[in-house]
């Protein structure tokens, strides 16, 4: 036993480690994926017999016009998070001066992250609040009148997207700070012996550094603006009308409020297969990206 | 002229007197070499020359113009870096042209510069290629060419052989001081290594605890040092010191009693010792001669090791109670640098020797008490 082990422990110790894993991995993610594409060619209300409709979910998906607001406000979404890794840069590079005292206003700007993200749905539900909200209170200050914003189909996506860039700008700032702490000394040195100052370090000398790092800020967020879910739960429930749902929230809104499992699985079937090109897309980059590093 | 000028240059850091009243000039077109151990604020000096690091007081002149409060851009200075610190997402020709192109200079002036420095330092083939794909040495010259192409005052070096295999460092070596007589730039050096001092300096600054020691031409200093640190720090293998007690001191000339029985006379010492005095005689390795010796003073010893380098012979000798202190070996023996091969084998007894207008003496505070040698060669 004892030099079969160590004849083959150099594959058999790896495979033992990471077989855990792969069997989590296996059950929860692909076994879990396949059968929702599985049940998205089927009618089923989750507790009868599942009933073989082939294509039709998908069909149906087409005609209904739920499912393209659903889209287009997880474009919204998609375009509007963008703007979290550049902010979450600019505040990184804000706070990582060597003030006395940094050290506190920087945790001031972590809250978010230790919020629950229920938590900050319902704090900024508050905030918009047309009666007693900070929002209507600033309104009030200057003599207007705030608008019910979740309550507005044009303005509801956007209101629930600031509130969810909350907590993702915070993110990115800690993604960056870390970065920042990583730069290379004498690569600055360099720079400011070469005249590089202000924006022209920044382009030139330290953003080239944080190449990685701005790259998973990316992917993580536009992962976290496809995923979008429990914001617009919270606030909203997809309302009003429907108007401020995104792919996520109406697969479950079909799948445990309508009992319309199959459809609910094409809904995630689809969100799944723009997650998946995002992926891969991603997954070719930075293989490109480490290659030119090494 | 481009000359520096350090004045009365203080550093502290948070609660570390780094740099403590530095006074210095180093004049047009020299090759200064700023040299010594690890921590002796070396670095920091010329971070601070650099204006990478501020200084706590004192002035820094430039080409006698006040540079203290200049940005690093401004003072008409380049650095070499140890890590070489290239711009990895740039090409060759680009890393070298970063500083004209941060001065706004037109496209042309930056391409004619690229291409003469490109062709001083033979890197011409590689100026497309990014830092990653070149070689330590070329990585090396890169850094250099970046240096160059700013056609700067004062060229700056921080160690910038010390990542380098050691062939690599001696042609580096040739090469360097090949270009500083090319350009004819003041060029202030910094290393730990006392071989780059001794070879490439037209004068050294032997800095220790962030003081400077002494300041001169390498022979100079190897010859005549101020005080027994700079003694030990120059010369390949290290002087050897040997701890000793002022027998009779009169005027001019002392007896100094050595453990094992050693007596040493000098008869013309620059400055007196008195009677009882805790002293060092110090005698460089390639001093020490063995067996047959007709003058000066000898001792027994016995060979522990010793190293044939082919054109050389280090012994090392062990002498009884007789023994060194902070010697190479760390032993306590002797070592002798021999330029000839010797037959000896370890356990052999041999007699050792040295001409005491050879030695040197220091006193209990380590300054130099024994007479300046005449140097020759200069």
């Amino acid at each position: 036993m004892s030099r079969l082990w160590r004849r083959h422990s150099n594959w058999l110790a790896p495979t033992l480690f990471i077989l855990p894993g792969i069997v989590l991995f296996g059950v929860v993610i692909i076994f879990a994926s396949l059968q929702t594409i599985w049940v998205s060619f089927h009618e089923w209300d989750g507790v009868g017999a599942m009933v073989w409709v082939g294509l039709d979910n998908y069909r149906q998906l087409i005609d209904d016009p739920q499912f393209f607001v659903s889209l287009k406000n997880n474009v919204i979404w998609l375009v509007m998070f963008m703007a979290a890794p550049p902010l979450g840069l600019a505040l990184a590079l804000m706070l990582n001066q060597p003030i006395a005292g940094m050290r506190i206003v920087k945790s001031l700007f972590f809250i978010p992250l230790v919020l629950a993200s229920v938590t900050v749905g319902v704090v900024f539900t508050w905030v918009y609040d047309p009666s007693f909200g900070l929002l209507a209170l600033i309104f009030t200050a200057f003599g207007a009148t705030a608008s019910a914003l979740l309550s507005d189909e044009n303005f509801v996506t956007v209101a629930v997207v600031i509130a969810a860039l909350w907590p993702q700008i915070a993110f990115c700032l800690v993604l960056f700070l870390a970065g920042l702490n990583n730069l290379n000394e004498e690569l600055i040195g360099a720079g400011r012996v070469d005249g590089a100052r202000g924006f022209a370090m920044l382009w030139n000398v330290i953003l080239p550094q944080l190449r990685e790092v701005s790259f998973i800020a990316l992917a993580v967020t536009v992962i976290g603006a496809l995923r979008s879910f429990d914001m617009v739960a919270v606030m909203t429930s997809g309302g009003p009308f429907g108007s401020s749902t995104v792919l996520a929230y109406q697969m479950y809104e079909q799948s445990i409020f309508s009992y319309r499992f199959g459809y609910g699985a094409a809904i995630a079937t689809v969100l799944f297969v723009i997650m998946a090109g995002f992926i891969v897309w991603y997954l070719h980059t930075l293989l490109k990206v480490e290659e030119g590093n090494a | 002229m481009a000359s520096v000028e350090l004045q009365n240059i203080e550093k502290h850091y948070a609660g570390y007197h780094a740099l403590r009243d530095i006074n210095l000039t180093i004049e047009d077109g020299e090759f200064a070499v700023m040299v010594g151990p690890s921590g002796c604020g070396k670095s920091t000096l010329l971070k601070t020359i650099a204006g990478l690091e501020s200084i706590s007081s004192g002035r820094l002149l430039i080409k006698n113009r006040d540079v203290t409060a200049e940005e690093p851009g401004d003072r008409g200075i380049a650095m070499v870096f140890q890590s070489y610190a290239l711009y990895p997402h740039m090409t060759v020709a680009e890393n070298m042209g970063f500083g004209l192109r941060m001065a706004k200079r037109p496209k042309a002036e930056i391409e004619t510069a690229v291409t003469r420095a490109a062709a001083i330092l033979r890197l011409e083939e590689q100026l497309d290629k990014r830092p990653r794909q070149l070689s330590g040495g070329q990585r090396q010259r890169v850094a250099i060419g970046r240096a160059i192409t700013r056609s700067p005052d004062v060229f700056l070096f921080d160690e910038p052989l010390s990542n380098l295999d050691a062939a690599l460092r001696t042609q580096m070596r040739v090469e360097l001081s090949t270009l500083h007589a090319r350009l004819g730039a003041t060029m202030i050096y910094v290393t730990h290594d006392q071989v780059e001092a001794m070879t490439m300096a037209s004068r050294i600054v032997v800095l220790n605890k962030g003081q400077i020691e002494q300041v001169g031409a390498p022979l100079v200093l190897y010859n005549n040092p101020v005080n027994r640190f700079v003694a030990g720090f120059l010369g390949a293998p290290r002087m050897n010191f040997v701890e000793g007690i002022v027998r009779t001191a009169d005027g001019r000339g002392a007896v100094i009693e050595c453990a094992g029985g050693m007596s040493v006379a000098f008869s013309d010492l620059a400055s007196p010792v008195h009677a009882g005095d805790h002293v060092t005689v110090g005698i460089r390795p390639e001093k020490l001669r063995i067996d047959n010796i007709r003058s000066g003073t000898t001792f027994p010893a016995e060979v522990r090791l010793i190293e044939h380098l082919g054109r050389e012979t280090i012994v090392y000798a062990d002498a009884g109670s007789l023994s060194t202190s902070n010697s190479d070996s760390g032993t306590g023996a002797f070592t002798i640098q021999i330029g000839d091969i010797v037959p000896f084998r370890p356990g052999a007894p041999l007699v050792l020797g040295f001409d005491v207008h050879d030695a040197y003496l220091f006193s209990t505070d380590g300054r130099t008490v024994s007479a300046p040698k005449t140097v020759t060669g200069l």
